[in-house]
């Protein structure tokens, strides 16, 4: 029961992240590798604003999510406009040196120190055998409701009906009238924005330190190429799984012995290659054709 | 044209020589970004307090001291290449650092067959004991602290002993020590290894949960990492005592998560190594960089090293390795912490420790204690 919770708490943090992962990659076919970073503006930036100003806790998370969309907006139009047309591969080296670069304003902005959103003790609430404190329930309440509206938006908008044609073969979308650029931009931002969500998660439930921003970018990877590249329940699931197979890794015995918690990171990845071996288009990506 | 860049990239490699004549480079090692940069940081500060006070006395010999300082990210592989910046291209007279246990280890394996010297201020893992001839340190070996810990747990009564190890050479050398030294009816309960910067411990913890244990030691790498356990394991409903080594000894612990880490034993070098009147170490300290940003000890230190190395200079004006080497092993040095001497394999004599306590997120030291040589 404890590690069902444990997983949701993981799975959601990942979820979010791999969402913005897949919209972007499967719309602009663009890797951006700069995804941790925003997550860790919106983190710091909701620590600055909660912390050493002392305003109230949704006002941080707001003035968070804001800095991460602009930042998201300003990245996309520096580091990933003016190539990603050329060669699919250029964005993946802009956003490098972007992720970079924000490291270094990170460090010098917020400092080189460990910081914490909430400090104060949480809540603890029993749910049967297992714990869990207000503020991951309210995590987890709050990714449900974002996917859903995520869900809504793709499924029963125009903009969405748009993203998934897009997705779907991006010429006839763009030769049915679908402006691409509008559209392109407006799926970076989102995809920062959600990153930047992640990153308050990260900063309320454990902390924030400046060097984060690569890991979290590759766990994020790790989902959307398991769960199909550009799928986007594909990554959700796929988020929620790996978290899973983390926990259960280290929580429970494998026949009749408990597997080094050092292992705990690996054994995922391991599954996915075993995983992506059987299947390479991953859990639930289509299965290309080539005419 | 060439011809002519030529000729001025000469003129201002002479000149850069010159210069060279007239200073004597120290290099240092040392995180000065990323998760252990709290304790890097106040390192640093320290060394550079000491560095600037021979300056401005007239430096050593007539010369002044340059540090070069390189950040190694608290990894080896990051110490490897400064320390190899450093022996090869700044061409400097002795190294401080490294100040985790893994960078000194690293950078040991470049600066020995230099016979280099290198000096570290605060690197514990007993490894650093056999790490080589010309490698010094300040701080007493994690050999005696394991031991002062396992006996700390006896006299506690504490018989069934949990440990959670970050798997770097300075934890994985204390969680060795712990588990010889332990007493005779006491037993390892839980002892789990987890991937170095792991922040998400709830699982393991869901299992230490259901261990029947009397105390946690908590062995981390960094503050950032053992206070995730420390407040995990308290959301979860852990009620047993934690105990820590050097790197629970920081007050962003204290800072980060107040009422999960109170009542938290640490034991490691005395917080009032340089402590004292407006005359001490603590005082020019605080003057010039404010609050130690992990502890003082480390600070102090790194004071300490920066002094005994510049004495050492002072005596071998021809900064020949060897001589220095053999500098050091003879020095009786009275710094800021205590009366400083190395033992035969460069490990420090007269520094001890004390047991302290997180009380309303400050640390508190409750008692002294000597290190007994067994």
């Amino acid at each position: 029961m404890q590690l069902l919770v444990n997983t949701l708490i993981a799975g959601s943090f990942a979820a979010i992240m791999a969402t913005g992962l897949a919209l972007v990659y499967g719309v602009l076919r663009v890797f951006n590798l700069a995804l941790g970073q925003f997550a860790l503006v919106g983190g710091y930036v909701t620590w600055w604003l909660v912390q050493p100003l002392g305003l109230p806790l949704p006002v941080g998370i707001l003035g968070g999510i804001v800095c991460g969309a602009l930042v998201s907006w300003l990245s996309f139009e520096i580091a990933v406009r003016p190539f990603y047309k050329r060669h699919p591969l250029l964005p993946l080296v802009s956003t490098i040196a972007l992720s970079q670069i924000l490291d270094g304003l990170i460090q010098l902005i917020f400092k080189e120190q460990t910081r914490s959103i909430l400090i104060r003790a949480k809540e603890m609430v029993h749910l049967g055998s297992a714990v869990i404190s207000m503020e991951q329930i309210k995590l987890i309440i709050f990714t449900v409701v974002l996917l859903s509206a995520t869900a809504w938006i793709l499924h029963s908008t125009s903009i969405g009906r748009r993203i998934r044609a897009t997705v779907a073969h991006s010429q006839a979308a763009e030769s049915l009238g679908i402006s691409s650029a509008l559209l392109h931009r407006l799926v970076f931002i989102i995809s920062g924005t959600l990153a930047a969500i992640a990153g308050i998660y990260v900063g309320i439930d454990q902390n924030l330190t400046p060097v984060l921003g690569f890991t979290i970018t590759i766990k994020a990877y790790a989902a959307l190429i398991a769960g199909g590249k550009g799928n986007i329940w594909g990554a959700v699931i796929a988020s929620y799984f790996i978290a899973a197979i983390e926990q259960l890794a280290v929580g429970i015995k494998w026949f009749g012995y408990y597997l080094p918690a050092g292992y705990q990171g690996s054994v995922a990845l391991m599954l996915i290659i075993v995983l992506l071996l059987i299947k390479p288009t991953g859990l639930f990506g289509r299965t290309s054709r080539f005419a | 044209m060439n011809k002519k860049l030529f000729v001025v990239s000469g003129a201002l490699f002479f000149a850069a020589c010159a210069s060279n004549k007239d200073v004597i480079k120290i290099g240092t090692i040392g995180p000065l970004t990323g998760d252990g940069q709290s304790y890097g940081q106040d390192n640093l500060n320290a060394i550079r307090l000491r560095i600037d006070e021979i300056n401005d006395a007239g430096g050593v010999n007539g010369k002044k001291i340059e540090l070069v300082s390189e950040d190694a990210k608290c990894n080896g592989s990051d110490a490897t290449s400064a320390a190899q910046k450093l022996v090869n291209i700044d061409k400097v007279a002795a190294i401080l650092g490294g100040v985790c246990s893994s960078e000194t280890l690293a950078a040991a394996s470049v600066t020995e067959p230099a016979k280099m010297i290198l000096l570290s201020a605060i690197s514990t893992a007993p490894a650093v004991t056999d790490a080589g001839d010309y490698v010094f340190r300040a701080s007493p070996s994690d050999a005696n602290k394991g031991r002062e810990l396992s006996k700390y747990f006896e006299r506690e009564g504490y018989k069934k002993i949990g440990i959670i190890t970050e798997n770097t050479d300075f934890c994985q050398g204390l969680r060795t020590t712990v588990k010889n030294t332990m007493g005779s009816g006491a037993s390892l309960a839980f002892d789990e290894l987890v991937d170095q910067g792991t922040k998400d411990y709830r699982s393991l913890l869901t299992r230490l949960k259901d261990t029947d244990f009397d105390v946690i030691f908590i062995n981390g790498q960094t503050d950032a990492t053992n206070v995730e356990m420390v407040k995990q394991a308290r959301e979860l409903g852990i009620k047993q005592p934690f105990a820590g080594s050097d790197t629970s000894d920081s007050a962003t612990m204290g800072q980060l998560a107040p009422e999960a880490v109170e009542g938290m034993r640490v034991i490691n070098t005395s917080n009032k190594l340089g402590e004292g009147g407006a005359d001490s170490f603590a005082a020019k300290f605080r003057a010039k960089y404010g609050e130690p940003k992990a502890n003082l000890s480390y600070a102090t230190l790194g004071y300490d090293s920066a002094g005994v190395l510049a004495e050492a200079l002072k005596q071998v004006p021809t900064l020949d390795g060897a001589a220095l080497r053999d500098a050091l092993y003879n020095m009786n040095y009275a710094g800021a912490a205590g009366t400083i001497s190395f033992d035969k394999n460069g490990d420090v004599v007269g520094i001890g420790y004390a047991l302290k306590e997180f009380r309303d997120g400050k640390i508190v030291e409750i008692e002294d204690i000597e290190i007994s040589l067994q």
